[in-house]
């Protein structure tokens, strides 16, 4: 797998450079070609319909796809084009219609043979999920809504956890908000203290699912960075799905996603203009930001 | 604290509104629930704990004069824990000044300082009255206008007058009791009889058994033994009444009362835990996306569930801590406010433990059975329709929602409005809107319309059982259908009374009456019920009894009577036929029960016996003590100013004049305790449509949260104000109507059995139901009103939201 | 022949007498408040909108076109300015209540997700905000609403709940539902954002046919495609409008770039015949025409004139010799028909932004090629001036 993402170019000089070294030798930071090679999940001849009063759906039509350790996968499309879909069915939010879908609890299985309990553990240790409407709870202060994660999996003692999560606060740089409450922040600075949640049980794999899709340009593009910064120097494996086409060379492997079928990433008809080309996300306008 | 309660806690303390509705909701319940349980015990308790503290007499002997070596001899038998003597006699009484004379029973205490039987409670004033002093019961205050520091003028039998300073109030839980027709009482010591022209000598006994005061046939064994022992000192035993210990006189109607408490209790209890199983499941909707999140970072089901049960728990004790002062509060005055009216004291503002429990486990127990389904419903909920924002089943259309199909009910109500558009009948579609959005929560509506149809049918149910009641009284009016009533103080002929009154303007007829005092006895030859018997002649048309078994007089009836229905308590399974043994005048006889009619029996029993016969045992044919008079008009002041007249008159012309009166003021005393039940009844269903309304705000309120997406495209596609309200409130007011329309329904086997409960009580049969315009009309409007105003707030808030906070609400 | 200069472009396109306007914006300003501080939105916003248009309005999410949109339909109000929609002005002196009232008279808003109320059939949706405006008869009002139905092609469905009908015919009866108390304004906010491509084509159409009856539509798209059907495109960036003529001419930019162009541009006004560009004389500007036409021409030795294109509005020159360096190739000059007026920005920050712009820069690069193509053609038969550009490189 180390292959497909060396072919890529990398925007980012570091972990470019990392990549050139990629299959035969040892980054500097602690990941090593083993585990870059090491499939996390795999999703084989997934399907999903969904039935409505005016008929079957397909959203996904039979999608197959790999997720390798360390690599930034970025899965571009157009709003209804089953992105969300997709990232359900990653995550173990909903149920496939047909195939499977591989994680590694312990062992290799596959998911929907879990008990709902069972995937949300193995959901709270091997996932981090970032939303586009951040997700925060209202009514807990940053520092509370990033240790809530750590008290229910309880990986960490109530006091370690504080301190992890200010850590993992100063890590998305906004500490200094940390006992604020989420409304008292703006929406770009919300998005660093999801993310940092989606760490706090420190899991090898983040999920985002359109998480610049609510912010401004210079916002989205810090947390792009952030994201970028998370790949190379924690060794975390993202996964994100977003509309944003001019994001699309800026991901480490890229596939296009097009009514329910994914494929290689320039697939898209030529664009007019790196702004206009993006379909809006699905929820986009800020009225309907769930609060 | 760890997060997951901080983020309990925040819930609780941040949206204020909403805590305080769901702790709202499940505090009225708890404050009913500990109104009723409280009341419930403190009546019951304190009833007869008050009752017994009075020390009421166990037998009471009405004898020829006697002296106070009997006092000693009985005082030292066996099985008599004490003994009081006094003499009982009445005078005829006014305020100095006054043209209305009163008559009062004047008691002579032996002594007051050592008075330990029927105690009297002091009121106002002195409780000890001196020479030549006067205390009054209190209820004599209901006759005479008079203080304490007043005087009366007191009518001695020659006709001349005394006056005496009235020192204090009384209160005498045991005057009256056990006489239908006892006047109030004037307390005075021995040493005034004389003044009084009274000799000092006692005609009462009255004693107290040592051993179980509560068991009728042990007193009763005690009370022969006194009895005889009397009579072997020559003193001739006229009459006699037990009663037990703890048994208040208006026990039955208090029994009515905690049945009918009983049963409100367990409804209140249903009622408010569909409103509490509402509240929480709309609370729960809301945390949804909560709830999703929290499972998405890790949460399993055991501690979403603990996290949900532990906001409930603080619900509930958030409602505890409101609901339980205020529970007790309310229970204890409602006791008050009935000890008040059936005369008996409390023992004072106390915990009482039974209800205080009953409140914990109610405000405890009922959310969390209640909620419990909604709890688990969203521990359990998927994290994709957590997310997902499709929480409401009405929320959005359905362009990626799993397979919904038209309901059935959809349909009907799509297809009728176009049945009714293809008749050219058009309904506004704003209307439409409420009339569908009515349907829309099923479950909800079903717990709201459960709630206000139950509140709505007891409240329709005690307007009609209080003209039940009021009908009932009316036909009591049956049994004193004379204008006025006058009683002499010796017998007179009859055709020369006839005669002297019929020269007074507007009388029309007189009839002249007779009494006689019986004491019924069972097998064993032991006294179990005294009975007052009235003698009008057979043919009278002054008494037109309801009859529930046999017949009515005839003049040629030989030692048979007709009772009043009460007898059956003592003697159950009695028949119109049936042969009882009776102690008539110191001899013993065998009577027949010829008839059982219906009456309020509360404060004694009575029969009827053919005057024929019973002037002839009195050996006073063609005279009698006590007249009836009908006059031209009926009305009750014309009754009134003319038994005022002709006391008057009459005394004028020498006759020994001891009371006139109006014919239906002893129905007063009679039925007054009927209206305490009325009232009361009033105050159960208004608690019951507070709680219904309740939950019509809370439903409302719940509906307007959940719509806030539609009323804001109502208002983008130019809704006013006013048509955003309309929208709301005609909603309410559909819910209204149609729980308007089930309370109608269930109202007539809720009356049936509220008379039921109510007549069994007092009476023994249930007697016949009578149905009121007024109370469906009353509720009709009430219900109109209620979801009007329950409707307002949410309304008023729907409008006042601008349509980008609506939108934004998602 | 120096041009008068304006300091900002954005200034000289609000210059719309009211009677024509629809909707006329002036100095809007919208500013959002919570406890984190002060958020401006919009920022002095100017904009008129013609009866009869067609308009879309782009950008992206959080550049404040949704906001933009509100206060159009009077959904949200502004902190400052002032916003006339068919001559009445929504904001001052009216109710929230009374807004309501007036939007159902006279505007028909079409939402992304349709906002059908559920409860009632497509025929009841349409008939509803005849029942608030109330406007037609009582039992006119169905007969109008199946016409509306009609006039999307809903007729058969009249009957059903929004849920029995596929989403592309929701947001049809959403349109016949705007549509039903006959406003002149149809305000469209992302309308095709949840639709198929077929379904999206299908209302854009309904859309195009109504302007030309003589609505007014606004719409706010992501699409491109669609976004061009429209005969005015509207772009915002941050809270700013994007001048058209730069969006129109260099459509590559990110919105980013244009917002930074429509800042940084001057407005020069040329009368006819007037002399922009010199040949040979240094260029510095880079120019957008935003009104009238400009001649590029050029001189053989004879000095007789070719006039080797003429651009219109929407189009740019100087592009050639700021992205090569040097001196202009050919003269540039307005047109005989009226003045012209252009947008000029500053060599340096074209080139800046031309660096950070690959795709722009691609495309400017294209049509340099197309023109030097052209003039090759114009050249070879006058012979004069590639030859002698071709001779300075040699050199």
């Amino acid at each position: 797998m180390g292959k497909v993402q060396c072919s890529k170019k990398f925007p980012w000089g570091d972990f470019g450079l990392f990549c050139k070294l990629g299959n035969f030798s040892v980054y500097v930071g602690m990941m090593t070609v083993q585990t870059l090679n090491q499939r996390l999940i795999e999703l084989r001849d997934v399907k999903k319909i969904y039935s409505t009063a005016a008929g079957d759906f397909v959203a996904l039509k039979g999608v197959n796809l790999q997720i390798s350790a360390g690599e930034f996968l970025g899965v571009v499309g157009k709003s209804g084009a089953g992105k969300s879909t997709l990232l359900n069915m990653i995550t173990g939010v909903d149920r496939l219609t047909r195939g499977e879908v591989i994680v590694n609890n312990g062992e290799a299985v596959s998911i929907h043979d879990m008990a709902e309990d069972e995937i949300s553990g193995w959901r709270g240790r091997n996932l981090g999920v970032i939303f586009q409407s951040f997700q925060l709870l209202p009514m807990l202060t940053l520092v509370e809504n990033i240790t809530l994660s750590m008290d229910l999996c309880g990986n960490f003692s109530p006091r370690r956890s504080r301190q992890r999560a200010l850590e993992l606060l100063r890590l998305v740089e906004i500490e200094e908000h940390a006992d604020k409450l989420p409304a008292l922040i703006s929406g770009g600075q919300q998005q660093r203290v999801a993310i940092a949640r989606a760490l706090a049980n420190d899991p090898p794999i983040l999920v985002a699912d359109e998480p610049t899709g609510s912010l401004d340009s210079v916002t989205a593009d810090h947390i792009f960075e952030l994201f970028q910064r998370l790949v190379m120097e924690q060794g975390k494996t993202i996964v994100m799905v977003t509309h944003d086409q001019s994001l699309a060379t800026r991901f480490s492997r890229t596939l296009s996603i097009i009514d329910g079928e994914v494929g290689e990433f320039p697939s898209q008809t030529d664009a007019k203009s790196e702004d206009e080309a993006v379909a809006p996300p699905k929820w986009r306008f800020p009225w309907r930001r769930w609060k | 604290m760890k997060p997951r309660w901080r983020k309990i806690f925040h819930d609780l303390i941040d949206n204020k509104a909403r805590t305080l509705l769901v702790v709202f909701s499940i505090a009225v319940g708890v404050f009913s629930i500990g109104v009723i349980a409280g009341s419930y015990q403190y009546i019951s308790n304190d009833m007869s704990a008050s009752y017994a503290m009075n020390r009421p007499a166990n037998v009471e002997l009405r004898t020829i004069n006697f002296d106070d070596s009997v006092l000693s001899s009985i005082r030292n038998r066996r099985n008599v824990a004490d003994a009081e003597a006094r003499r009982v006699f009445n005078m005829r009484v006014r305020t100095p000044g006054s043209d209305r004379w009163t008559t009062l029973d004047m008691v002579a205490f032996e002594s007051f300082e050592d008075n330990s039987i029927n105690l009297l409670a002091p009121v106002a004033g002195k409780a000890i009255p001196a020479k030549r002093e006067v205390l009054l019961e209190k209820s004599a205050l209901r006759d005479l206008v008079v203080d304490v520091g007043g005087s009366l003028e007191f009518e001695l039998p020659d006709g001349s007058t005394k006056i005496m300073p009235v020192v204090g109030f009384v209160q005498d839980t045991a005057a009256g009791a056990g006489d239908f027709l006892a006047s109030p009482s004037g307390y005075i010591t021995l040493d005034t009889l004389p003044y009084l022209a009274q000799p000092k000598l006692y005609n009462r006994m009255f004693v107290t058994v040592a051993g179980d005061g509560d068991d009728p046939s042990y007193i009763r064994e005690v009370g022969a033994a006194v009895k005889d022992s009397m009579e072997k000192s020559d003193v001739i035993v006229l009459r006699s009444r037990i009663a037990e210990t703890h048994r208040h006189p208006l026990a039955d109607i208090v029994n009515a009362v905690l049945g009918i408490l009983l049963a409100l209790g367990i409804l209140i209890v249903f009622l408010s835990s569909s409103l509490i199983s509402n509240t929480l499941s709309a609370l729960l909707n809301q945390h949804l996306r909560h709830i999703g999140v929290i499972k998405l970072i890790g949460g399993q089901r055991r501690q979403v569930f603990l996290m949900y049960f532990a906001l409930i728990m603080a619900f509930g004790v958030l409602a505890l801590l409101i609901a339980v002062p205020f529970g007790g509060i309310g229970a204890y005055q409602l006791s008050l406010f009935i000890a008040d009216k059936l005369d008996f004291t409390l023992l004072g503002y106390r915990l009482l433990p039974l209800p205080f429990f009953i409140q914990i486990a109610v405000g405890l127990l009922v959310p969390l059975v209640s909620g419990l389904a909604p709890v688990v419903a969203g521990s359990r909920v998927t994290v994709l329709r957590a997310l997902s924002g499709d929480i409401a089943d009405d929320g959005k259309p359905a362009s990626r929602a799993d397979g919904k199909r038209l309901s059935w009910f959809d349909w009907i109500q799509v297809k009728a409005t176009r049945v009714l558009a293809v008749r050219g009948l058009h309904v506004p579609r704003p209307f439409v809107i409420s009339l569908r959005n009515t349907f829309r929560r099923k479950s909800r509506l079903a717990l709201t319309l459960f709630t206000l149809t139950m509140g709505g049918a007891i409240f329709i149910a005690v307007f009609n059982v209080r003209v039940t009641l009021h009908d009932y009284i009316g036909r009591i009016e049956n049994y004193f259908r004379a204008d006025v009533t006058l009683d002499f103080d010796q017998a007179y002929r009859i055709q020369e009374i006839e005669r002297v009154l019929k020269k007074v303007d507007g009388v029309t007829q007189v009839e002249g009456w007779q009494f006689m005092g019986g004491e019924l006895m069972d097998t064993n030859g032991n006294v179990v019920e005294n009975i007052a018997l009235l003698a009008p002649p057979s043919n009278s048309e002054l008494v037109q009894p309801i009859l529930v078994d046999g017949r009515w007089l005839r003049s040629d009836d030989v030692r048979k009577m007709t009772v009043s229905e009460g007898l059956r308590k003592s003697f159950p399974g009695l028949r119109a036929g049936d042969f009882v043994n009776m102690r008539v005048n110191g001899r013993d006889e065998i009577w027949q029960i010829v008839g059982i009619f219906k009456f309020v029996d509360q404060e004694g029993m009575i029969g009827y016996a053919p005057f024929e016969y019973v002037s002839k045992i009195n050996r006073q044919a063609n005279r009698a003590f006590s007249y009836r008079i009908v006059t031209e008009r009926h009305d009750r002041p014309y009754q009134d100013a003319k038994a005022e007249e002709l006391d008057k008159y009459m005394r004028d012309r020498g006759f020994k004049v001891r009371i006139a009166q109006a014919g239906s003021a002893s129905l007063d005393t009679a039925v007054e305790s009927l209206d305490i039940l009325v009232t009361f009844l009033l105050i159960m269903a208004i608690l019951t449509a507070i709680v219904g309304a309740m939950g019509l705000t809370g439903t409302m309120g719940m509906n307007v949260l959940e719509r806030t997406r539609e009323i804001g495209i109502t208002r983008a596609i130019g809704a006013d104000d006013s048509a955003v309200m309309r929208t709301v409130i005609a909603e309410g007011v559909v819910i209204g109507l149609i729980s308007f329309g089930l309370a109608v329904i269930l109202s007539i086997p809720f009356t049936y059995l509220l008379s039921m409960i109510v007549s069994v009580a007092i009476f023994q049969t249930p007697i016949s139901v009578v149905f009121t315009y007024l109370g469906y009309a009353i509720w009709l409007a009430l219900v109109l009103t209620l979801s009007t105003v329950a409707s307002i707030v949410p309304a008023r808030n729907a409008a006042r939201m601008t349509i980008r906070e609506v939108l934004a609400y998602e | 022949m120096s041009p008068r200069r304006k300091s900002r472009a954005v200034s000289a396109q609000h210059a719309m007498t009211s009677a024509e306007a629809m909707i006329d914006m002036h100095g809007v300003v919208k500013r959002f408040k919570n406890v984190a501080g002060e958020f401006t939105v919009l920022k002095d916003i100017n904009l008129t909108i013609k009866r009869g248009e067609f308009v879309s309005i782009v950008g992206k999410s959080g550049s404040g076109k949704s906001t933009l949109l509100n206060m159009i339909t009077g959904i949200d109000h502004p902190t400052e300015g002032k916003v006339v929609i068919d001559g009445a002005d929504i904001y001052t002196g009216v109710t929230e209540s009374q807004r309501s009232k007036w939007r159902g008279r006279n505007l028909g808003i079409v939402f992304q997700f349709f906002q059908l109320l559920p409860m009632l059939t497509l025929l009841e949706n349409a008939m509803l905000p005849m029942d608030y405006a109330d406007v037609y008869g009582f039992d006119e009002r169905p007969a109008r609403a199946m016409e509306m139905l009609e006039l999307v092609g809903l007729e058969e469905f009249a009957n059903k709940l929004p849920l029995l009908v596929s989403t592309g015919q929701q947001q049809l009866a959403a349109i016949a539902r705007a549509l039903a108390c006959d406003p002149p304004l149809l305000v469209a906010d992302e309308p095709t954002g949840n639709l198929d491509t077929k379904s999206a084509s299908t209302i854009i159409d309904l859309f195009e046919e109504l302007a030309r009856r003589g609505k007014t539509v606004v719409m706010v798209t992501h699409d491109p495609a669609l976004a061009s059907r429209a005969t005015r495109n509207i772009i915002i960036a941050d809270g700013e409008l994007i001048n058209e003529t730069i969006a129109k001419s260099l459509p590559w930019l990110r919105h980013r770039h244009m917002m930074e162009f429509t800042k940084l541009a001057e407005t020069r006004i040329y009368p006819p015949k007037a002399t922009i560009i010199s040949r040979e004389d240094p260029i510095e500007n880079f120019f957008m025409i935003q009104k009238g036409e400009v001649e590029v021409v050029l001189y053989d030795r004879k000095k007789d004139e070719t006039v080797i294109s003429r651009l219109q509005p929407g189009e740019f020159f100087g592009e050639m010799e700021l992205l090569r360096g040097g001196k202009a190739l050919a003269n540039v000059r307005a047109g005989a028909g009226e003045a012209v007026e252009t947008l000029t920005i500053k060599r340096e920050d074209f080139k800046r932004v031309m660096d950070i712009s690959p795709i722009t820069a691609d495309a400017v690069g294209k049509i340099v090629q197309q023109r030097l193509e052209a003039r090759r053609a114009i050249d070879s038969r006058t012979g004069g001036f590639l030859a002698r550009l071709r001779k300075k490189r040699n050199v």
